[in-house]
């Protein structure tokens, strides 16, 4: 099978001129992947590529990277997928890091916030002898967690560390829930107070869900984070505007069965919160000239006391 | 004064374990390693790791024993006996660790079984023990602020006035070749599987640790013991656990028979990997495979038990096959895995040479002797590597502080480097490499005879010559140069392969993983021994044999 | 052509414009609508947050609502598709989840068997109107106009959910509808981005920041608006835009945001005041200029 693939290279050694687009050609097997291309070009065509890879059975995380665009772990990526004979794959380094040469990242910022999150089992006191006792569901559950193999695609693409690098993000987050849901460890609210924090924490994920799209191990960090905002509020964090937005959802909804937007930009800015809400003042305006000011009495839902009815059930359940 | 007091090659499972060990015991300890610890291979290691428990009846010399006659009797029984006996507690401390092991319905440890054994005492975390128990070392070293050297290649160790004081090393990212000084090392850089084409193995396997130990008066033992793992996946050589045959996974011939019962009636498929892996090969040359392969059928398992237990093989097998292995059975072959051989160490990881020290797959205490058991590689990584540490703090107290003139030995790796930039040769190292490594699967593979093995030996022989005048390297950087890398690596696959070949020469007997078709059966009269190889300054090879340690268990017959 | 419709809070709400625009589009299409009035809201993800059963389950009673009726659904927002979609496929894979939902809506006499297709109108019109058809109404000229696809991440991830495995096609929808408008759609690499309005009320700071990234990379490529088919991305990349823009690129809100329906309203030469253009914050005059 005929290959063609643009490599973005990146030469730290020059001091201009030392980045471009490189294109290499090959035949190579039907069925082999993008690393497999990347490798090719390293033994036989190239040998100033740079590249990260060492397993190339899509465990030990060291090829991500961004193919079309779109963050890959490459050892598993097949080219016949991606193009037809002959058509062009654009291959270049992973995104929201810092390229230090070709398609070589630098991954300490990632591995910095994984130490963010006190990464390491915290239990209170160790059993007498033998092992912890723990149930295999609970121990299954923190599988899909534990399939994570740090290779950093999340972070690739992650839309709030593109704008915001105070975000602990998508991988040290996921990994952050493996111990809040890890039944031996002793550190739960401690762990949830700090993840709830208004800077950087769980809050801040906009749920684009592009790590979930990315991740090749199904560890779905969105998910994960979205489970750490529930049982935050479950367990009775400081609030936060996250929760408030959230909670003033769910009372809105249940009122109404309908959203009633003022009420909630009110109570997500807090109403006693007056810089927040002076804030809303100029957005409101506008609105309000322009006709798109919703409704100061909500509209509701066709038979809206049916969806109350439904959440009283749901909450006598729990 | 020294920079540490003890440095450790290698941030896999057995580094990691004995750097955890020895920071808790007050030494000034680092680990230097050429790719971030979670990236080393201990993270492929599916199935499990094996203990012996005692408060669920189990007995830790049933382990023993098992593990003894999967050496075939070549293993050092007193080695295994420590490794049996410490086993349960090493699981245990991992546990709690945090290792999400898997539980049985009490809540305690569960367990699988596991090839070569009757008992099922491998403990598990679905198909990714290995990368679990990574993990969680990776992040106790986390917790106690353990110094890494990420990404940085160890070029030659020091041995300063006969000792081992340190390493050479070349920092990946900026091409700088630097001294690091240290009371003692423990060389922890895992196996050679790249001697080898294909192998289950990372690109990252080069033998790096082997080398370095070799050329400073280690010596390398039973280095001919290499394990063919008999379930690799068809054309990429990917592993495939040996935990889907524990759980119950049949191997079929094109007949679609269950082959394993001409040649293991008893256990089946879950025989030794030696035994597995020639019964396939022999299925395959007598015509019975299909396309050089055998078949590894799990659809009487069910979907959802494959995906919760055996999760990582279903998804290796659909995105590197299109297999969904709940619907048609896996085309599987033997592929090569692991070096039982290594450096000679004793129970504690002393290689004899002072201040160097070896554990985990590198090394050979030996504990697997002709044959290594599933689930006990990463079992001999943490025991092991737990012992290297505590000897080594016991071995730095009495080293008094010296001063080591550095420079010369940086300026000798310097010459090295600038030699192999400056080369003009017609070769380029993947290519140097790539024939070696065809000739050794060829020449030493699961059968070999006299002339399988001399062609290999021819072909390292002139690979050590193309190696030495007719490479050329491309890449004339300084920043992450892996041309220069891999020509470093090959230098060191090339000491492998000549340390195998000849070992492999010098057993005049079939034993566990070497099978020699024209000498087929065990001369337990002449060659209890191992083979114990030494490289001298100037290359000059010397093998010795001195006798396998036997304590409670008779060699006899093994049969499975 | 007939669907059950649901137009979700927001097109009643904050973007009036869009109902009005979309009810004209289907008017002269011939495609009929009957609305699930007794529907609630999807939650958005946002109430998934704080109890996911109760978003869950409203929504797979509105899928219920619509197979009593044997109509699909059509959506008017990506948030609406991304959400009810997901609510969707979770209970077409996990029966179990399915009964317990069932068991609390089985008072008002639904049983959802999940055989219910949930499809934003642009899938409608790409899919099961014909965009060949669609050109037939068009009486403007457009020609000029350069547009910056938006589809909003519900609309795109995450793709099993969404059934691109099917039919990947779908992730293309948006530049074929601009395409056969007669407009030209930009190359925008942000067309899959993030609109940052789910962090708007909470991290202001970062929604501002992605607003301006969008916008402001969509003008340097030469767009002359933004079309999206997601009324929140439209909040916020119409209502905030000056704000963003001016704190983060120091210039001005220069890129209109003209909602899908919109854009294909004014193709079709429709009521000025269905159209709704002058509900926007960003004022459209520029594009309206060039038509």
């Amino acid at each position: 099978m005929k290959v063609s693939i643009d490599v973005k290279r990146f030469d730290p050694e020059k001091t201009n001129e030392n980045n471009w687009v490189q294109n290499y050609k090959m035949d190579i097997h039907p069925s082999s992947t993008v690393l497999d291309a990347l490798i090719h070009v390293r033994e036989e065509i190239d040998g100033t590529l740079g590249l990260r890879c060492a397993c190339r059975a899509s465990i030990c995380g060291s090829c991500g990277m961004r193919v079309n665009g779109k963050a890959k772990l490459v050892c598993k990526t097949r080219i016949e997928e991606l193009a037809e004979e002959g058509e062009t794959l654009l291959i270049e380094p992973m995104g929201n890091q810092p390229v230090i040469k070709d398609l070589i990242v630098d991954i300490s910022a990632f591995f910095a916030k994984m130490t963010q999150i006190t990464p390491f089992l915290q239990p209170d006191e160790f059993p007498k002898q033998g092992e912890f006792i723990a149930s295999n569901d609970s121990m299954e559950k923190l599988l899909t967690e534990m399939n994570c193999i740090m290779c950093g695609l999340c972070v690739s693409e992650c839309t709030i560390l593109e704008v915001d690098d105070t975000f602990i993000g998508p991988a040290a987050l996921a990994k952050a829930s493996r111990f809040v849901y890890d039944p031996r460890d002793s550190q739960t609210t401690d762990r949830l107070n700090f993840l709830n924090d208004e800077q950087g924490g769980i809050w801040d994920c906009t749920r684009c869900m592009q790590c979930v799209d990315v991740c090749p191990k199904d560890v779905a960090p969105m998910d994960r984070i979205m489970d750490l905002r529930e049982t935050a509020i479950e367990i009775g964090t400081k609030k936060t505007h996250g929760y408030d937005h959230t909670n003033s959802f769910e009372k809105s909804v249940v009122a109404h069965g309908r959203l009633d937007e003022s009420r909630l930009a009110l109570e997500s800015a807090g109403i006693f919160n007056i810089p927040r809400l002076l804030d809303l003042i100029p957005v409101g305006l506008r609105a309000l000239i322009k006709g798109k000011l919703p409704p100061l009495f909500p509209h509701k839902a066709e038979d809206n006391k049916k969806i109350k009815e439904i959440a009283k059930k749901i909450k006598e359940m729990e | 004064m020294y920079d540490h007091d003890l440095l450790i090659v290698g941030a896999g499972l057995a580094g990691l374990r004995c750097a955890v060990e020895a920071q808790k015991l007050g030494l000034k300890v680092a680990v230097i390693t050429k790719v971030h610890p979670v990236r080393s291979h201990s993270n492929a290691a599916q199935g499990g790791i094996n203990a012996p428990l005692t408060d669920r009846g189990d007995d830790w010399k049933g382990h023993a024993l098992d593990t003894i006659k999967g050496s075939d009797y070549l293993a050092d029984q007193d080695a295994v006996e420590i490794m049996s006996r410490e086993a349960g507690e090493a699981v245990l401390e991992l546990e709690r660790m945090g290792v999400i092991f898997s539980r049985g319905d009490d809540g305690k440890l569960g367990t699988r079984r596991f090839g070569g054994q009757k008992v099922a005492r491998t403990f598990f975390v679905g198909a990714i023990t290995g990368s679990a128990l990574l993990h969680v070392l990776y992040e106790q070293s986390l917790k106690l602020g353990l110094q890494v050297y990420e990404e940085w290649f160890v070029t030659s160790l020091i041995k300063h006035e006969g000792a081992v004081r340190g390493v050479v090393a070349l920092d990946l990212k900026t091409g700088e070749l630097e001294s690091i000084t240290a009371k003692s090392v423990v060389i922890a850089a895992g196996g050679a599987g790249r001697v080898f084409e294909p192998s289950t193995n990372a690109l990252i396997c080069t033998g790096d640790g082997l080398s370095l130990a070799w050329n400073n008066g280690a010596g390398l033992m039973d280095m001919e013991m290499i394990q063919y793992h008999p379930t690799t996946l068809a054309r990429t050589g990917i592993l495939l656990s040996e935990a889907a045959r524990g759980e119950g996974a049949y191997l079929l011939n094109s007949e679609g028979d269950r082959f394993m019962k001409k040649y293991a009636p008893d256990y089946m498929e879950l025989a030794s990997r030696d035994v597995v892996s020639r019964s396939e090969q022999t299925e395959i040359n007598e015509g019975r495979g299909i396309d050089g392969n055998v078949l590894l059928d799990l659809r009487h398992l069910g979907k959802e038990f494959i995906e919760t237990r055996l999760g990582y093989l279903q998804e290796v097998s659909v995105e590197f096959l299109g297999i969904d292995m709940a619907e048609k059975p896996v085309p599987i072959r033997p592929g090569m895995h692991y070096i039982m051989g290594g450096v000679k160490t004793d129970v504690d990881g002393e290689t004899g040479v002072p201040g160097l020290y070896a554990a985990g797959e590198c090394a050979n205490v030996s504990v697997h002797g002709a044959n290594r058991l599933g689930a006990n590689s990463l079992l001999d990584t943490v025991v092991f590597g737990r012992r290297s540490a505590e000897k080594a703090s016991e071995y730095v107290k009495t080293v008094t502080n010296d001063i080591i003139p550095t420079e010369k030995y940086v300026k000798r790796d310097l010459e090295l480097i600038k030699n192999i930039m400056d080369a003009d040769g017609k070769y380029k190292v993947a290519e140097v490499r790539n024939k070696m490594a065809t000739a050794m699967t060829k020449g030493i593979g699961v059968f070999r005879d006299q002339e399988s093995m001399e062609y290999a030996k021819k072909i390292v022989d002139q690979t050590k010559i193309d190696y030495r005048d007719s490479i050329r390297i491309q890449n004339k950087g300084k920043v992450y140069n892996t041309d220069l890398l891999f020509a470093l690596e090959l230098g060191n696959m090339i000491d492998c392969a000549e340390s195998i070949v000849h070992g492999a020469l010098t057993r005049k007997e079939s034993r566990g993983a070497h099978f020699r078709t024209d000498i087929p059966g065990r001369n337990d009269e002449e060659w209890l021994k191992h083979t114990l190889i030494y490289k001298s300054l100037e290359g000059e090879i010397t093998v010795k044999t001195p006798d396998v340690t036997i304590t409670d268990w008779e060699p006899i017959e093994r049969v499975y | 052509m007939k669907y059950a419709f649901y137009p979700g809070c927001v097109a009643r709400g904050g973007t009036p414009e869009l109902l009005s625009s979309s009810m004209a589009v289907l008017k002269e299409l011939n495609i009929e609508v009957e609305e699930l009035t007794k529907a609630g809201c999807t939650g958005a993800g946002v109430l998934q947050e704080k109890n996911p059963l109760l978003g869950d389950t409203i929504n797979v009673r509105t899928l219920a609502m619509a197979e009593e009726k044997k109509l699909n659904i059509m959506t008017l927002c990506s948030t609406c598709q991304g959400v009810l979609s997901q609510a969707n496929y979770k209970v077409k894979k996990d029966p179990e989840y399915l009964k317990k939902i069932n068991a609390l809506i089985k008072d008002e006499g639904y049983n959802y068997k999940g055989t219910t297709e949930v499809k934003h109108l642009l899938w409608i019109l790409v899919e099961d109107y014909g965009l060949g058809k669609l050109k037939t109404h068009l009486k403007k000229e457009l020609s000029n106009l350069k547009f910056a696809p938006f589809y909003g991440c519900y609309m795109v991830r995450p793709s099993e959910a969404l059934g691109f495995d099917e039919k990947p096609e779908r992730q293309n929808y948006l530049e074929q509808v601009i395409e056969s408008v007669g407009a030209t759609a930009i190359d925008f690499p942000g067309k899959f981005s993030c609109c940052g309005f789910p962090v708007l009320f909470i991290n202001q700071k970062n929604s501002l920041k992605m607003v301006s990234n969008q916008t402001g990379s969509a003008k340097d490529l030469g767009a002359d608006a933004m079309v999206t088919p997601c009324p929140l991305c439209h909040l916020n990349l119409d209502g905030y835009q000056g704000k963003a823009r001016s704190n983060n690129r120091g210039d001005k809100a220069d890129l209109p945001i003209i909602h899908m329906p919109q854009m294909i309203a004014l193709a079709m030469g429709l009521e000025t005041k269905d159209i709704g253009l002058g509900r926007h914050i960003v004022s459209p005059k520029e594009v309206l200029n060039k038509i």
